[in-house]
Formats: structure tokens, C-alpha cells, sequence
């Protein structure tokens, strides 16, 4: 039908882009496993980064094929996210401070562009020129931070920044990994930079699974391959140990009111990256490095796949009832926990391990309990069992790979502590859930508010 | 303004009844919207439809801030396409400047009024209607943001605090708390927090009369309020008027609610301005230019002619593009169509006779079928005239499988299909088991002590799903069903009807479509749903008759009926011997792949297993001419259809209803040798088995009532595809199970979305244009049925729809005029 126009512009530039980006997959694995052959050493922190950016990318720019297709400005789209992958994959392998900071600069310029992809909607243009601000406090501080580093070490060379890490002076250890964790937060969208992250739903959606399993971690990366500089400032680590559990708490809360799917599901990320911080601040980098692999593709997973929640559900108020199992978890994996302390076996690795052990042994025993009949208690115990294992297997490859973990920043008691207040919170979460209650009305305002963008934003876009 | 509502006495006030009935009126500014797991094409303007459908475009746009035609730009695209024609565009060009004799009035030498006005839409620069996109204003957002919360239906984990007060007065309990309200209203929000009164027809009237609304001017006021936020005000119609009482009991709303809180907004002053239409540039001057007039030279009248043509602004200009439009598909249509009024059915008997839906997408495959062998078809609406919900094992709620024009008059469950018990059971626990580990991951993904282990044992396998899905997709959803047994194998409906029912159900199939008692060997009932994932607006491709679902299960059930040998008995009475020799047999056809699912095979006999072999064969090679047919439309391969339709980043499975043009009621004949090209919806019907007109009643008030919602639903969503329409899919977002906003909120999304209506560059594929009605009866019998229906003549004579009809006898072609009485067969340009 000539009528019709045949072409789909968008078809062959996304399709160079997603092979492209398949075969570097393959590539890069080809390559490290060649390179580990020979003898060489691999940096794995960069390695897992790069695998984790192309294989997410790849999938982005297929999925972009049939998504983009009809977009009016799909050209510039695939070339912003080529660039956008560019920039990740050259910030994660960069030798040289530089590099560092060009890359990590052009990325947060380009995801601003792309959260402002539609350019008729002053809406996103107002949520690009936020997140352009956080970037640009952000980038501000990194600058200056490696500046910092740079100067000290009077080399461009990160090896040799961060050989020369032990001879600083405590207050300009504490000066330059204080500028990086704010260049962190910023990237990670923890508080108070979380509200680019939670308006950022103007981003078409491969963009968002992008964003959220790519962009953010950079913050995370940031910390792990800085991390002498942290050992060398502790007061920072226990700043970045607050900063990341105040970005749990804001995290689940928005996670948990918000009636929209994507910025629910922002809110989520707002946790993890805060609960991934946690765990560098705590040295614990081999499950850090883990938590930004497994999380980054649990969320593209979850926003590509956002369509699909449609549907009404209906509440029923006699399915509302008090549950006791979550208590009991909590206590038999404190019990656990104080256990392990006891015999001074506890590292910065308790909290995600007993975190893990209450994940498995609610979803099992509250599943069991459930369940319909004998066989789909198999099939959940196998469910459960292969998904622990999964992640103990992926937890020791990461671990293999990764800088070994740094020597305790705070008490194993601390730590139980610390545990025991994500269980408390859990707890009385399950509880008022188990119930219907809702949240205490403030509370409840403030976690639906957060990120919106004010009338000011709004006003000043006209 | 406060000192106004001192001076005027207090008993000026409305009562409570008088702001209730204010309420239920300014209600139906806007159409109820149904949720999209149920999606139903409603019209955006039905409201407005005792108005001339020209009027009420231009009353809509004003109400909504919405554009009154397409872009200029856009229709000459369509007109260079070829889908619009350029002769039919002169014939519309004359009928707006009233005839052939003003369109002649000479200007100058060699230009008349016409080449003025051709010029005006082919050649002048266009003056582009569309503003520019506003900026979210504060109050919407702020109400916005609010309903969204409160009408959550499970997206949520955590619901809004309050809600069983009521929308406006569990808004009224937190709005004190929340710093968008003080940043909107101020001081005198807060005030009027605490002291207006907390019944919401209360403070509606305390506000009109704060306000000092005329008592005459409040409906138009309220209705003004209404339509601020069409999206959620049209939720709350469909919770009220629609939707099964179960679902707000935990949070029940109303119109005055939303109302209540409008009013609270604007009595605090903080009501934004309606966005102003953008000023129209005079374009006389560069008019006269373009067509070489010295302005100077002019005669008055010709002067007064230059000035009316260069004030048509872009609503009038789309009018005249949206006849040609119009014209073309008549013009092209209609004397073939006539033509073949006298054409007998095929000499030899069709080997099988297939009953599809009304539906536009019937129409080409319905084509392929009949010229892949002796085939006769027939179209009935898909819900196969059966008033029934549905509850479906292992779901909560009921699905309404009939037009929401109905209420349901029977529930019927689906039970295990007998000797599949087992098999039954089998999927029973399966789906349990599939909601167990959903809740299980559902309450893990959201613990604060349990998120982060979940999402990281979750990695890898989202990782393999997520490639599974992007690159295999049809591999995946084969590994899917190999877990999954086949459902409607194991599990069927089982109605409780009474012989009479069952009876009269039959009996309305033969009668509404004329089809004759001399019934094939096999006789196939055929459904139709879309498919399609990961896709809010997926139930928008199943079959609107059905209420937004696939209609197998309608099929499924009057064939049964069917096949039943007492109803078979009973219809002797009604003097309908069906052959014995006669099977029927259930079908469902997926419009997106156009494969044919064939339900409960098993039970055709043995004497009909080779018709059976012969049908299936023919199915499949019908599907595949017409897979053919619309990859070419969607400009893709055949192959990529089937992968689009299992894939998750698919925005466009299938074009829909996109195109819809016509509603053409009378027998296959009248159509048969012509390529509709999937434009129009066909309903069988013989003018001369219904000499009452009864059955002409019922197809044009119910099918042709709800093509006509589709219609006009896409009509509007391609004019202004931001206001009547639901914007890009892709940046597109799920809000509380129940339908979608755009970006990070606003207020609920109505209509289609830009990828159902526009193509890959940005023209519109559905060419906006009113359904043409064509039957084929005599004119009296038309006129009579007509006349006695208050719909049907708003409709016909309100021009939202055009009702032409053909006369059997004579083949003359006569159009319902727009003023209400059939016009003259000579002014009509189809009627030669």
C-alpha cells in the first residue's frame, strides 16, 4: 500500500546499536577470560560495571526497536542512549582521573537530556533541568574531590591517586571522600538529592530501566573504587552509613504509598541504592558489588515490565487479620545474629546475611504455611532454595572478583543493632499491613509528596 | 466577592435537593471512563450530544481546552496520501460556502470563492489550532494527585489514610497537613479547611453562593468544574454508575465530592485560569496575495466574501476536510454497493456458515474466508445477544461479557468441561499456586527487612527473563504454556438457563441477522479478542460488545444452546426447523495474529469430522491472507505480527478499530464483491423477514450506538490526541491499577493512546471522519424506526451520525438530513 510509509527510521541505528552492543557483551567476557589467561590482572570492580552496562543497554536498545519506534524524535533518542552507554562504559573503566571526570559528567548530562526527551512537555523539561541541577552539585563536588586527590598524589593516574591515599592528612581525607559521597548521593539519589529520581517519570520507560539499573549505581561505583580514601576517613564511612539509611527509610516509605507504578518503583531504587551505600560504608564490598549487579537487573526487569499492571483489585476486610510470623523470624534472626557476634564472627557482611536469612525464612515459612497443597510447598522450597542459591552463587563470584572487604567500621554490636532496627521496622510495617492501618497522616502526606514537582517548577516552566 | 455574599440574603441559597440535581446534570459533561483492564470506547463529548455535532466540537473545546480539528498540516498529508480525495474536498469546499452559485461568485478575473477557499486549505500556511501544551496547573495537579491516591485499587501497599470518610472529606482531614495545599490555597485555605461545612452538597452550595454564582449560571459553573479533570471525574461515573458495588465500598466517592473540592479551590481563589485560545492571525491579507487579488479593486461584496473566507479558522477548515473525508469513503462505496442490491446469494450451498462479530476487523477476514472456498458469513454483535458476567474459576471478580449499554441479567460460572476434571483441578492449583508465590514475592519486595535480599536473589532470574522476553519471545511464551494446560479444554461456562431463555437467545440470532433456518452442515459462531502484553491498553483491542473482553465464551455458550436438542424443538414453535444434519461449533479469532481458536471439537460428531478437517484448513489459509493483508498496514513482516503479539515492548500489536468509517446493515450480498480495507462494521440483517421494524430497532440502537462510541472515541483522541486522547505510550504510567497518567502524574489518561491512531512518521493513520450509517430497508421502514427513537434521531439529526439509506427496490440511495427531516433524494451527492 503506498499509501503508507514503509520506512522505520528508527529500525536500523537501534538495531546497530543493540548488536553492537550484544557482541561487546560477548566480547568483553571473551576478552577478560583471555586476559585472566595469560596472567594479567583484571580489575573486577570494572569488569562486573561493564558487563552489567552493556547487558542491561543491550536489552534497552532491542526493546527500543519496537517501544521507540513511533517516537517523533527516535534519532536523537538512540544516539543519546549510545552516548549515555558510552559514557557509563568509559567512567567504568577509566584509568585516569580525567577520563573519570569527563564521562561521569557527559553521563548525567545525558540522562538529563533523555528524562527531557519530549521536548513539548514543559513538564520534562522541568524534571531534566532538576535532575541538571543535582548532576551539577554533584559533579561540582566530584571535581573538586578529585581535584583534591589529583593535587596530593600529583598524578592524573587513579592507581596512583589512591597509592598515595595514606599519606593524606586526616582533614583532607575527610575533605575529599566527603566530596565524593556527595558526588555519590547525587548519582544515587539519596537524600536530599532523591527528587530528580522520584520526577523522573517523563523519561520514556527503556530510559527509566536504563536509569535505574545503569545510572545510579555510579554513586556505588564511585565508593568501591575509592575506597581506600574511605578507609582512610572513617568519619565519612559513618556519614555515608546514615546518609544510606535515611535513604531506606524515604525510600520505602514513597515505595509504599504511591498508587503510581514508576515512581513506586523509584522509590524502591531510592532504598536500595541506600541500603548499597550502607554496605560500602560498612566495607562490605563484595555484597555491595553484588547488590549493583542483582538490583540493577531486578529493576530494568520490573520498569520494562511496568505495563503490565494493570488490573483492579478489590480489598476485602475479612482477609485483614494479625500476623505473628514476622515477629518470629525477627527474633529467631536476631538470635542468630547475636549468636554469630558471640563467637566473634561477625563482619561488615552481617547485616545483608541476616537481612537474607529473614528474607528466605519468612517467604518460606509464610509460604508453607499458605500454600494450597504438598506439591506447592515443593515447588516454593525449591523456589526459595534456588534463589538463595542463586544469590549465595552470585554473592561468591562477585566476591571473587571484587577488592576484599575493608576491616570493621563500627561494633559487631552496632551492627546487630542496626539489623535489629530494619527488623523492628519490618515488624510493625507487616503489622499495620496485616491490618489495614494506614500511616500516620503527616508521615503518610510526606511520602506521597516527595519528589513531586512543586508549583514553583511548574510555574516558572511556562 | 465576599462582599457580594453579605449583600444578597441568605435565602437565595440552594437546598440540598436543588445542588443534588445541579450535580447529577453537570455530571454528564464527561462519559464515564471504564478502567483499562476493561477498556470501553466511550465518546469524549457525549455529553454534548443534543447539540449539532459542529457546535458541540466547538462547545468541547472550549470546556476541555482542546483543539477542534486536526492540524491543517496533518489533513493535507492525509489528502496527499490519497486518503482523502481532492475532488470530494471541492464538493465540501462548495457546500461551506453554501452551494455551488456563492462558490462561483468571480473575485477576479479566472478566481472565484472557490479557488479562495481551496487556497486557504491546500496552499496557505497553516494556522496551527493546537496550543501549546500547558504546563500541569497547580490546582489539577493538586486534585490530581489526591484522587489518584484515593482511588487506588491495589497498586498501593500502603492505602490513604481516611479513605472510608470519602473522597472530599477524607481530602478535607489531611489537605491541613500537606504543603501543596498551603503553597495552592494560602491562608483562606486553610481557613476554609475548617469551616466549610462537611456534607459535600452543603459546601457546594455554601460555595455558590460565597462565589455569587447566578442560580441561573450554577450548572454551567459546576459543569465548567467538571470538566477541569475529565479523566477522574469520569472514573467516578463509572464507579458510580458502572462498575460492581464491591469495588468502592472501602472508599466511596461521588461527583459532588469531587465537586465539593473544586469548590473549596475556587472559594480560596486558587482556581487557574482556563489556558486562552491562542489569538488567530488575519490572514486577508496574504490570501488576496496568494490568489493574486488587488484588494484595492474589490467590490464590497466581494470584499465581504474575501473577509468570510479568511475568518474560517482551523475548525472550520477541519469541517470541510472531515466531509471530504467522508464523501471520499461514500463516494467510493455506495454505488457499488448499490449496485449490488440485486445480486442473489451463491447457487451452491456453502459448505460451512461462519457468524462473526460486527466488528471492523471481521470485515477483511471475513473476505479472506469466503474466498478461500464456499464460505458464507454473517455479522451479529459479539456478544451473541447473551445478557450475561461471567465469574471465572480461581478470579474474585465477575467479567461483564455484554455492551455496557446492558446490565447483566444472568451470572454464570465456568465448570470443569466433563471427563476433564482432572485437568481442571489441575489448573485450579496451578493458579493458586501462581497467586501464592506472586503474593509471597509481592510482600517480600516491599518488607523494609526483606527488599533488598529479594531483589538480589531476583537478579539473575530477571536477568534471563528479561532476555528471554526481549529477544525470544515466542520461545518464551511457548515455555510458558507448556506449564500452563490448555483452559478452555479443561474448563467451560456453564449457564443456568431456562428453556425459554435458551430459546429466545437462538431465535435472536436468526432473527436480528436474517440468517435463513436452512442452516449449513457446520455453523461456526465466532468471538474475537486481541492479544497483546506488558500493554495497559491491551483490553482495548478485545471486543467492545463483549465489555472490553475476548468473546469466546459468548461464542462457546450460544453454541451450546445451539447444539441443544430441546431448543432445537423449541424453535419449531417459532417456525425455525434448523437441518439436523446441523452443528454448531465455537470459535474465537485473534485479531492480532489471526489465528482461530476452535472450541470443544471434541463433542462434533464423527459424520461431521471431514467438514471440520476441510474448516480448519480454511482457517488457517483465510489467517494467513489476511496476516498478509495487515502487515502491509502496519508496515511490518507477517512473521513479526505473531512475535509483536507475544512481545512486551510491542506498543502497536495491531491496529484496532483504527480507520473505522461505516456501519453497514443489510445482507452479505449487498457488500460481498467490495474491499472494505477493514472500515466498516457489518451487521446481517433482511429488511424483509422484520416488517415491523423491530429488529432495525434493536441493531441500530445497540450495535450502531456503541460503533458509534468507538467512532467518535477515535475521531477525537487523533483531533487532540493530549486532551481527548491518552498521549505517547512511552512515557506512559500505571496509576492505581485502574488506567494511566502521563509522566510523573496529572490527572487519569482518557481515549487511545498516539501509537493506536498515528504512524511511524507522525501522520494519522485513523482519518478523523463521522460513521456513515448505510441500510439497506426501504425508506419508510427506516424513517419509522427512526422517528420513534430519541437516540437515533439526535444522533442522525445532530450529524454525529450519517444515516444514508438504500432502497431495495429501486436501488436509490437517500441521506437523513441533518435538520431532523430525510432529504431530498437530489441534494444528496451520492444520490444520482
Amino acid at each position: 500500500m503506498s499509501k503508507l510509509s514503509t520506512a522505520n527510521p528508527i529500525g536500523f541505528p537501534a538495531a546497530l546499536l543493540a548488536s553492537a552492543l550484544w557482541v561487546g557483551l560477548f566480547a568483553v567476557q571473551g576478552a577478560a577470560f583471555a586476559w585472566r589467561a595469560l596472567g594479567r590482572p583484571i580489575d573486577g570492580l570494572s569488569l562486573v560495571i561493564v558487563t552489567l552496562t552493556l547487558f542491561v543497554g543491550a536489552n534497552v536498545a532491542t526493546f527500543s526497536q519496537r517501544y521507540m519506534r513511533a517516537d517523533p524524535s527516535r534519532g536523537r533518542y538512540i544516539l543519546t542512549v549510545a552516548g549515555l552507554i558510552a559514557s557509563v562504559l568509559a567512567f567504568a573503566m577509566a584509568t585516569d582521573l580525567v577520563v573519570l571526570a569527563l564521562a561521569w559528567c557527559s553521563s548525567g548530562w545525558l540522562l538529563a537530556q533523555l528524562i527531557g526527551h519530549d521536548t513539548r512537555q514543559p513538564e520534562a523539561q522541568a524534571a531534566a533541568r532538576r535532575a541538571q541541577l543535582a548532576f551539577a552539585a554533584g559533579d561540582s563536588a566530584l571535581l573538586a574531590g578529585l581535584g583534591l586527590l589529583a593535587v596530593h598524589a600529583g598524578s592524573l593516574r587513579i592507581e596512583l591517586a589512591l597509592a598515595s591515599v595514606a599519606s593524606l592528612s586526616q582533614p583532607v581525607a575527610v575533605a575529599a571522600a566527603l566530596l565524593l559521597l556527595i558526588a555519590a548521593a547525587a548519582r544515587c539519589a539519596l537524600p536530599p538529592f532523591s527528587g530528580w529520581l522520584l520526577s523522573s517519570m517523563t523519561a520514556p520507560t527503556p530510559v527509566s530501566a536504563l536509569m535505574h539499573a545503569g545510572l545510579v549505581n555510579a554513586g556505588g561505583f564511585l565508593l568501591l573504587r575509592f575506597a581506600p580514601l574511605f578507609e582512610a576517613a572513617p568519619a565519612v564511612r559513618i556519614v555515608a552509613l546514615a546518609v544510606g539509611l535515611a535513604a531506606v527509610v524515604e525510600g520505602i516509605g514513597v515505595m509504599m504509598v504511591r498508587p503510581d507504578i514508576k515512581r513506586s518503583l523509584a522509590g524502591s531504587t531510592v532504598s536500595q541504592m541506600g541500603f548499597m551505600i550502607m554496605s560500602c560504608a560498612l566495607g562490605a564490598y563484595g555484597a555491595a558489588l553484588w547488590h549493583i549487579v542483582a538490583h540493577g537487573l531486578f529493576k530494568a526487569w520490573l520498569f520494562l515490565g511496568s505495563g503490565s499492571s494493570v488490573g483492579i483489585k478489590v480489598a476485602r476486610p475479612a482477609e485483614l487479620r494479625p500476623d505473628r510470623l514476622p515477629a518470629l523470624v525477627a527474633a529467631g534472626v536476631l538470635i542468630g545474629g547475636i549468636a554469630l557476634v558471640l563467637q566473634g564472627r561477625a563482619t561488615g557482611t552481617l547485616l545483608p546475611l541476616m537481612l537474607g536469612t529473614a528474607t528466605a525464612g519468612a517467604t518460606l515459612l509464610g509460604g508453607i504455611r499458605s500454600a494450597p497443597d504438598g506439591s506447592a510447598r515443593l515447588l516454593l522450597l525449591a523456589l526459595v532454595g534456588g534463589m538463595a542459591g542463586f544469590h549465595v552463587l552470585g554473592l561468591s563470584l562477585i566476591g571473587a572478583v571484587s577488592r576484599p572487604d575493608a576491616p570493621a567500621l563500627v561494633p559487631a554490636t552496632v551492627l546487630v543493632g542496626l539489623t535489629g532496627l530494619f527488623l523492628a521496622g519490618w515488624v510493625w510495617q507487616q503489622r499495620a499491613m496485616a491490618l489495614g492501618q494506614p500511616l500516620p497522616r503527616r508521615l503518610y502526606i510526606h511520602m506521597l509528596n516527595a519528589g513531586a514537582l512543586c508549583a514553583p517548577a511548574s510555574g516558572e516552566a511556562q | 466577592m465576599n462582599q457580594m455574599a453579605t449583600l444578597r440574603p441568605a435565602d437565595t441559597m440552594l437546598s440540598r435537593t436543588e445542588i443534588a440535581g445541579l450535580v447529577a446534570l453537570a455530571a454528564r459533561t464527561v462519559p464515564p471512563l471504564w478502567p483499562l483492564e476493561s477498556a470501553i470506547a466511550v465518546n469524549p463529548l457525549a455529553g454534548l450530544e443534543d447539540l449539532p455535532f459542529a457546535a458541540a466540537v466547538r462547545v468541547g473545546a472550549n470546556r476541555f481546552g482542546a483543539a477542534t480539528s486536526l492540524p491543517l498540516g496533518q489533513w493535507r498529508a492525509l489528502l496527499h496520501a490519497g486518503r482523502i480525495d481532492e475532488t470530494r474536498l471541492r464538493d465540501a469546499a462548495v457546500q461551506q460556502l453554501g452551494g455551488l452559485y456563492r462558490a462561483c461568485a468571480v473575485m477576479a478575473p479566472g478566481v472565484c470563492a472557490l479557488d479562495l477557499l481551496m487556497a486557504r486549505l491546500l496552499h496557505l500556511p497553516a494556522v496551527d489550532p493546537h496550543p501549546v501544551p500547558a504546563t500541569l496547573a497547580p490546582d489539577v495537579a493538586f486534585l490530581a494527585k489526591w484522587c489518584g491516591a484515593f482511588f487506588d485499587q491495589g497498586l498501593a501497599a500502603m492505602v490513604m489514610p481516611r479513605r472510608e470518610l470519602g473522597l472530599y472529606r477524607a481530602v478535607l482531614a489531611l489537605a491541613g497537613h500537606d504543603a501543596d495545599f498551603r503553597a495552592l490555597a494560602g491562608t483562606t485555605g486553610a481557613t476554609l479547611l475548617l469551616t466549610v461545612p462537611r456534607d459535600p452538597l452543603a459546601a457546594i452550595a455554601e460555595a455558590l453562593h460565597d462565589l455569587g454564582v447566578p442560580a441561573d449560571q450554577s450548572l454551567d459553573h459546576l459543569s465548567l468544574l467538571v470538566a477541569r479533570m475529565p479523566g477522574w471525574a469520569g472514573h467516578i461515573r463509572w464507579r458510580s454508575e458502572q462498575a460492581d458495588p464491591d469495588v468502592a465500598a472501602a472508599a466511596p466517592a461521588t461527583m459532588a465530592d469531587l465537586l465539593a473540592l473544586w469548590a473549596l479551590i475556587e472559594r480560596a481563589g486558587a482556581l487557574a485560569p482556563l489556558p486562552a485560545a491562542p489569538p488567530s492571525g488575519d490572514v486577508t491579507a496574504s490570501l488576496a496575495a496568494h490568489c493574486g487579488l488587488d484588494r484595492a479593486r474589490l467590490a464590497p461584496a466581494q470584499h465581504e466574501r474575501l473577509a468570510a473566507i479568511a475568518m474560517l479558522d482551523a475548525g472550520d477548515l477541519g469541517k470541510v476536510f472531515m466531509a471530504a473525508a467522508e464523501g471520499t469513503w461514500c463516494h467510493s462505496h455506495i454505488p457499488r454497493m448499490r449496485a449490488s442490491i440485486d445480486l442473489p446469494a451463491a447457487a451452491c450451498p456453502p459448505a460451512a456458515q461462519l457468524v462473526f462479530c460486527i466488528d471492523v476487523r471481521s470485515e477483511p477476514f471475513r473476505r479472506a474466508r469466503e474466498n478461500v472456498g464456499p464460505y458464507e458469513t454473517f455479522g451479529y454483535a459479539g456478544f451473541f445477544g447473551l445478557p450475561i458476567a461471567l465469574h471465572c474459576a480461581g478470579d474474585d471478580r465477575r467479567k461483564r461479557l455484554l455492551p455496557v449499554l446492558l446490565a447483566p441479567q444472568h451470572d454464570v460460572v465456568e465448570a470443569p468441561v466433563p471427563g476433564r476434571e482432572h485437568q481442571a483441578d489441575t489448573i485450579a492449583r496451578a493458579r493458586a499456586r501462581d497467586r501464592q508465590t506472586a503474593g509471597l514475592f509481592a510482600a517480600a519486595k516491599q518488607g523494609t527487612a526483606t527488599a533488598f535480599a529479594t531483589a538480589e536473589a531476583t537478579g539473575l532470574l530477571a536477568g534471563l527473563v528479561m532476555v528471554t522476553r526481549t529477544l525470544m519471545p515466542r520461545l518464551g511464551a511457548r515455555i510458558a504454556a507448556l506449564t500452563d494446560p490448555c483452559r478452555h479444554a479443561a474448563l467451560a461456562p456453564a449457564p443456568q438457563f431456562s428453556l425459554a431463555d435458551k430459546v429466545g437467545f437462538a431465535l435472536s440470532l436468526f432473527r436480528l441477522t436474517g440468517m435463513p433456518a436452512a442452516t449449513a452442515r457446520l455453523v461456526v459462531l465466532a468471538g474475537h479478542g486481541g492479544s497483546a502484553v506488558n500493554n495497559p491498553y491491551a483490553a482495548a483491542l478485545d471486543c467492545g460488545a463483549c465489555g472490553g473482553h475476548a468473546g469466546g465464551a459468548n461464542a462457546r455458550i450460544l453454541t451450546a444452546i445451539l447444539n441443544d436438542r430441546t431448543v432445537r424443538q423449541g424453535l419449531l414453535a417459532h417456525d425455525l426447523a434448523l437441518p439436523e444434519t446441523t452443528v454448531f461449533l465455537a470459535a474465537e479469532h485473534n485479531t492480532t495474529t489471526d489465528l482461530v481458536t476452535l472450541f470443544d471439537t471434541d463433542a462434533v460428531p464423527a459424520t461431521h469430522r471431514a467438514d471440520l478437517a476441510r474448516l480448519t484448513a480454511d482457517l488457517d489459509r483465510a489467517g494467513a491472507l489476511n496476516r498478509q493483508r495487515r502487515a502491509v498496514q502496519l508496515c511490518r513482516s507477517p512473521e513479526d505480527l505473531l512475535t509483536g503479539a507475544v512481545h512486551w515492548g510491542e506498543v502497536r500489536p495491531e491496529w484496532g478499530l483504527a480507520g473505522n468509517a461505516a456501519f453497514i446493515v443489510g445482507p452479505r450480498t449487498l457488500t460481498q464483491g467490495i474491499d472494505l480495507d477493514g472500515r466498516a462494521f457489518l451487521h446481517s440483517y433482511d429488511w424483509r423477514g422484520d416488517p415491523g421494524g423491530t429488529a432495525l430497532a434493536t441493531i441500530l440502537t445497540a450495535p450502531m450506538v456503541v460503533a458509534q462510541w468507538i467512532n467518535c472515541q477515535y475521531l477525537f483522541s487523533t483531533i487532540d490526541n493530549r486532551r481527548y486522547g491518552s498521549g505517547d505510550k512511552t512515557t506512559q504510567n500505571v496509576i492505581g491499577g485502574i488506567g494511566v497518567v502521563q509522566g510523573n502524574g496529572g490527572d487519569l489518561a482518557v481515549g487511545l493512546p498516539r501509537q493506536s491512531l498515528f504512524t511511524d512518521d507522525g501522520n494519522p493513520y485513523h482519518v478523523p471522519q463521522r460513521l456513515t450509517t448505510v441500510v439497506l430497508a426501504p425508506f419508510a421502514q427506516v424513517a419509522a424506526v427512526v422517528e420513534a427513537h430519541d437516540i437515533l434521531r439526535r444522533l442522525f439529526g445532530n450529524g454525529w451520525v450519517h444515516l444514508l439509506v438504500i432502497d431495495p427496490e429501486t436501488g436509490k440511495a437517500r441521506r437523513w438530513a441533518s435538520d431532523g427531516a430525510p432529504d431530498d433524494e437530489g441534494r444528496s451527492p451520492v444520490s444520482h
